[in-house]
């Protein structure tokens, strides 16, 4: 395979990899050991966070001073869905008596991960790293395993902060079941403990690194026919995956957003 | 596609970091006032319909009371007229019946005084007749007659008077 970055094999396939992947180091960074380098996704990240922040903060600027704000316009709009996620996510599956509580962390989620698929929709975010790949942030699985390592911990968390330390463990299995069940049943649970962020982190960045991929692949006959039909083709069905891949932003994020809600939820109000 | 999959924990680290940043601002910041804005807007609708519905209620009640109260006013004020006019009609009737009884008495008295009048009125007639006619007897036969004479004739005339 060729080097990433550079730009010279003709092979489809590598350059294919070569734009969803993320960039060489661009600024090398280490601290106490740990290689801490600036690389593309880290800046998608940042631009992300960024634009998130400011935009937040300008729609909530008023609810921060009055009491009992009427919302217009983008805060309106920005109140919209996080009424969105507080009664279509938080409140079915922590409660309404934990929103406070894990609702900061559930919206940051929603939010950053949605910012983060809505620019990797932008075709200029190619042009940091010297035009190589626009995928996003939440394409890269470094990403999606670090947000999923998030949930993992606040699943566990929100478990013993409700029901104590060890009771959240005994939670995890239901009681009062013939002992040769749970020697089946704590391996499993253990097992899906891991398995659900492994899960998360996986299917985001697969669905984000996925668009990108079909695009290219879409694309990629009309540097090897030379055709303008070909051409015509490729570019009118790319406008209609771009569509598809805004509604994908949008589930993405929902599902990575529900589901760390949901397991969250599971703690707090174990059914067993 | 090692690229594609490659462990970076530098980007984990920093995702970390940019996660967190963006959960401790925008929690402070933006998620927490916003979800308190909407838990009190959502309180405030409810409790305003609650005291509407409450309000509706009394409002209805108090309605329902005036109803009645005027009914009973309403019921109250014709009896007040049910009875003004039975006082009235026994007042009537007694006035009537007390100036009938008075105009009764004075027709009797009337009646009595002039039966009264009339008696005396004859008995003067009498008594005059009797002096005239003595008068007049005695004119005509006043050296023919006896004093026996003069009695036994009054004795008749009289009777003959008494008779009429």
């Amino acid at each position: 395979m060729a080097a990433p970055g550079h730009g010279t094999s003709n092979n489809i396939g590598d350059k294919i990899i070569e734009h969803v992947a993320n960039s060489d180091v661009m600024i090398h960074l280490e601290l106490f050991g740990v290689d801490l380098s600036i690389t593309k996704h880290v800046i998608m990240l940042w631009i992300a966070a960024g634009l998130l922040v400011s935009a937040a903060l300008f729609a909530t600027r008023r609810y921060r001073k009055e009491d009992r704000h009427v919302p217009s316009g983008f805060s309106n709009a920005f109140e919209y869905v996080v009424d969105f996620v507080r009664t279509g996510i938080l409140i079915p599956t922590v409660g309404k008596n934990h929103v406070l509580k894990w609702g900061p962390l559930v919206m940051s989620f929603f939010f950053l991960i949605l910012t983060m698929n809505f620019l990797g929709l932008m075709p200029f975010f190619n042009y940091i790293n010297h035009g190589h790949g626009g995928t996003t942030a939440t394409g890269n699985i470094n990403v999606t395993a670090a947000l999923a390592l998030i949930t993992f911990f606040a699943i566990i968390m929100a478990g013993i902060l409700e029901h104590g330390f060890f009771k959240h463990w005994k939670n995890l299995v239901p009681g009062g079941l013939p002992k040769a069940v749970y020697i089946i049943l704590i391996p499993i649970e253990i097992l899906s403990m891991f398995v659900r962020p492994f899960a998360l982190t996986m299917r985001l960045a697969a669905n984000m690194t996925a668009g990108h991929i079909a695009m290219l692949a879409i694309f990629a006959p009309i540097f090897l026919l030379h055709n303008a039909y070909v051409g015509v083709a490729s570019v009118a069905l790319n406008v209609g995956i771009t569509f598809l891949e805004i509604i994908v932003s949008i589930v993405q994020a929902y599902v990575f957003t529900l589901l760390s809600s949901v397991f969250i939820g599971q703690s707090i109000h174990p059914h067993h | 596609m090692e690229n594609l999959l490659r462990f970076d924990t530098g980007l984990m680290i920093w995702t970390w970091i940019t996660f967190i940043a963006v959960l401790v601002i925008l929690g402070a910041k933006a998620w927490k006032p916003m979800i308190k804005a909407l838990e009190n807007r959502e309180n405030f609708i409810r409790e305003s319909l609650e005291e509407a519905e409450e309000a509706r209620k009394e409002a209805d009640k108090i309605a329902i009371e005036y109803e009645a109260m005027v009914a009973k006013a309403r019921q109250e004020a014709q009896n007040i007229v049910a009875a003004g006019k039975e006082t009235a009609e026994l007042m009537k009737a007694d006035i009537l019946n007390e100036a009938q009884e008075k105009s009764a008495g004075i027709l009797k008295q009337a009646e009595v005084q002039i039966v009264a009048e009339r008696d005396k009125a004859i008995a003067e007639i009498r008594n005059q007749i009797v002096d005239i006619s003595l008068a007049a007897a005695g004119k005509i036969i006043s050296k023919s007659l006896t004093l026996e004479d003069n009695e036994r004739l009054i004795d008749d005339a009289l009777k003959d008077y008494g008779k009429n």
